[in-house]
């Protein structure tokens, strides 16, 4: 066994003389993952306030048929009333941005309107395009005060007192705090990285040790020592695992220290805060690094099947897609419910204990299947290494 | 020190090593030659423990190559055909580490590193990293890590191959020097006139089959040439021509039996 530590250490050395190990294993997770998560929010604060002061540029098709409707939008400084229009002219508009609503109204809207029949307005919007939805939202909603003035003016003619037009009054309390609504926003991204870091940290470093090794042809020297094969693979198998490890914890430690530094502050009034608390890290670096240890084994087999770096990196893409669609998939439905079998499968399970750790909700029985599964597969990925390091067909293939 | 058995070795169907069989002492040196894709660098590799034999066996240093795998490599040197170094280690940290997976550390290992330095002329270069080598600097330090453990059985594939001739002379050195310390060396080239310098026995492989094997007077005198080029040729030639009439006869039997089916 001390021959897989020499082998362990040298590989370690080796690779911390590499720079693309260097960059994906080290700099990479310490910049890429606070500058990522922080740049989201960052965008999406910007994306909020955009749609927030925008005004809704409204045409109507014959404005001089609902003079009402148009005082009331016209004297509301939050909507801009442009040029008469044709429903093709105004669609044409619409593709361009230099419109977001279109209103038609009939040419006896008016006169329905002040005998008090409800009179139809159609409201064209394009849902494709951003602008014209968030335009739609805010003109349906000014429409409605609209119909509501309408009516209260109506009842006071009649003496009627207004609240009878109010049943119930639904009054909204969200009980999240503004903790949990911070987890549930970045759980749609940060458990996709940690698996995505548990697979590229030691990525370079596998083909590095293996189908470097080939390329190099050092190989043969290699098993040329006293070392049993099963030493040298376990030797590699923890430089790799090591390295894998490393990304992982520097990248959650990173984003740790990215969020309580640099606390992102959106909505009015911090209604998103973005804290992990340190039983939430020791959760994800759990997870993370079992993770990392399972994919090592994985990457390290594949890997050796290869005769240089080039072909390695062919091998490993497939492996690579194999192994991150399922997860973007699971984890880009919003409110799916994951069963106990989805914490069985490597990867996936990840994801959703993240997520879960996230919104603070800690399951036990999730959190042990995760790890236990997670260890399963890395025993297997191992004895899936030593079993194809052994067999001579994959290391003299000339 | 090492026992050929009747070594076979076969590779999903292509046999590599036929039915080999040799002995070599403590003392000398032995040249395995033959002409490209005889067999011997898969002869060495099994030998070396890396292939395992298909049939048949061998014995380094008294250790069976089959049942006690791990004490055979520790007695054995091998320089292999294709040499390659740790790109971003110097040539002593190439050293070092083989040294480690032989056990060895501390000043005995250091001891050992400057001795190999000194005696293959590494100086210049045995602290810059290997990345930037010329071959004949890299064969060197091949060389030294493979013996870095000083063993008594010493296997050379082509050690001169790229090598100038100062630096093939250092090699030759060496070998010779080995010998004097009572050690053996197996040399597998196909510099004919390093092979006649330097080896007490030759075996000669042909088709995966050793077709010669003998000291070299012997050799010239069976064949009455004047040196081991000739010898080689004469008997490499003789099997090659073997190999020709015995296609031609199995060529003509299988003609007798279409002409049959056909006449039939
Ligand atoms: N790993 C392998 N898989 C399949 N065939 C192989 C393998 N290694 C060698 N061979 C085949 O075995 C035969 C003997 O090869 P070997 O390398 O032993 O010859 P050699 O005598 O060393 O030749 P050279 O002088 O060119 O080095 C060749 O036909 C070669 O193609
Ligand atoms: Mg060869």
């Amino acid at each position: 066994m001390k021959e897989s530590l020499i082998v362990f250490a040298k590989e370690i050395k080796d690779s911390l003389r590499d720079r693309r190990t260097l960059v994906t294993a080290v700099l990479m997770p310490i910049f890429l993952m606070p500058v990522i998560m922080i740049g989201t929010f960052k965008m999406q604060e910007v994306q909020m306030k955009k749609s927030e002061a925008q005004i809704p540029k409204i045409a109507f098709n014959i404005q001089a048929d609902a003079p009402m409707l148009v005082n009331f939008l016209k004297n509301d400084k939050k909507y801009v009333v442009v040029a008469d229009q044709t429903s093709d002219s105004a669609k044409a508009m619409m593709e361009k941005g230099d419109l977001n609503v279109y209103l038609e109204v009939a040419p006896t809207f008016e006169k329905m309107v002040s005998q008090g029949n409800p009179a139809e307005v159609k409201v064209y919007h394009k849902s494709s395009i951003t602008d014209s939805v968030t335009a739609f939202q805010k003109v349906t909603i000014a429409l409605q005060e609209f119909n509501q003035r309408t009516a209260v003016a109506r009842l006071a003619q009649k003496n009627v007192p207004p609240a009878i037009l109010t049943a119930i009054l639904p009054t909204p309390v969200d009980f999240a705090t503004a903790q949990e609504r911070g987890g549930y926003f970045i759980g749609f991204l940060l458990p996709m990285f940690i698996v995505l870091f548990a697979i590229v940290g030691g990525m370079y470093i596998a083909i590095d040790v293996s189908a470097g090794e080939k390329e190099r042809k050092t190989l043969e020297a290699l098993l040329l020592t006293p070392a049993s094969r099963f030493t040298i693979v376990t030797g590699k198998f923890l430089a790799v695992a090591a390295t894998a490890s490393t990304t992982i914890i520097l990248s959650l430690f990173s984003l740790y220290a990215a969020f309580k530094f640099f606390p992102p502050n959106f909505g009015t009034g911090g209604e998103f805060i973005i804290s992990l608390t340190p039983k939430a890290i020791s959760i994800m670096l759990g997870v993370g690094v079992i993770m990392a240890i399972m994919f090592s084994g994985l990457l390290l087999s594949v890997a050796i099947f290869a005769k240089s770096y080039k072909e390695a990196q062919n091998y490993i893409t497939p492996f690579y897609l194999l192994a991150i669609l399922p997860v973007s998939i699971v984890s880009s439905i919003p409110g799916f419910k994951p069963t106990l079998p989805f914490f069985m499968i490597p990867g996936v399970n990840g994801v959703f204990v993240v997520k879960e750790v996230l919104l603070s909700q800690y399951d036990t029985t999730h959190i042990l299947v995760t790890l236990g599964s997670l260890l399963v597969f890395a025993v297997i990925a191992i004895f899936i290494a030593t079993k194809i390091y052994s067999r001579e067909g994959v290391l003299f293939r000339d | 020190m090492i026992k050929v058995k009747n070594l076979t070795k076969v590779f999903n169907g292509l046999t590599a090593v036929k039915d080999v069989s040799f002995e070599t002492r403590a003392g000398e040196i032995f040249g395995l030659l033959g002409p490209n894709g005889a067999g011997k660098t898969t002869t060495i590799r099994v030998i070396a423990t890396v292939l395992q034999p298909t049939s048949g066996t061998a014995e380094v240093a008294g250790f069976d190559i089959i049942k006690q795998p791990e004490d055979v490599r520790r007695n054995i040197g091998v320089l292999t055909a294709e040499i390659g170094l740790y790109d971003r280690f110097t040539a002593r940290e190439n050293m070092r580490y083989f040294g480690h997976l032989y056990r060895m550390e501390g000043e005995a290992l250091e001891k050992r590193i400057e001795y190999l330095i000194e005696a293959l002329d590494m100086g210049r270069f045995a602290d810059r990293r290997a990345g930037q080598f010329s071959t004949g600097m890299k064969q060197k330090v091949a060389i030294a890590r493979s013996i870095i453990h000083d063993p008594k059985v010493i296997i050379f594939d082509e050690p001169t191959a790229g090598l100038d001739v100062l630096a093939s002379q250092t090699v030759i050195a060496f070998m010779r020097k080995a010998r004097e310390q009572g050690n053996l060396v197996v040399l597998s080239t196909h510099d004919m006139a390093h092979a006649q310098k330097l080896c007490d026995r030759v075996a000669i492989m042909h088709r995966s089959r050793l077709v010669a094997l003998d000291t070299q007077e012997r050799l010239l005198q069976q064949t009455n040439t004047r040196n081991l080029e000739d010898a080689f040729l004469q008997i490499v030639g003789e099997d090659a021509a073997k190999l020709v009439e015995h296609e031609r006869e199995e060529q003509h039997l299988a003609g007798i039996k279409k002409k049959r089916r056909f006449g039939l």
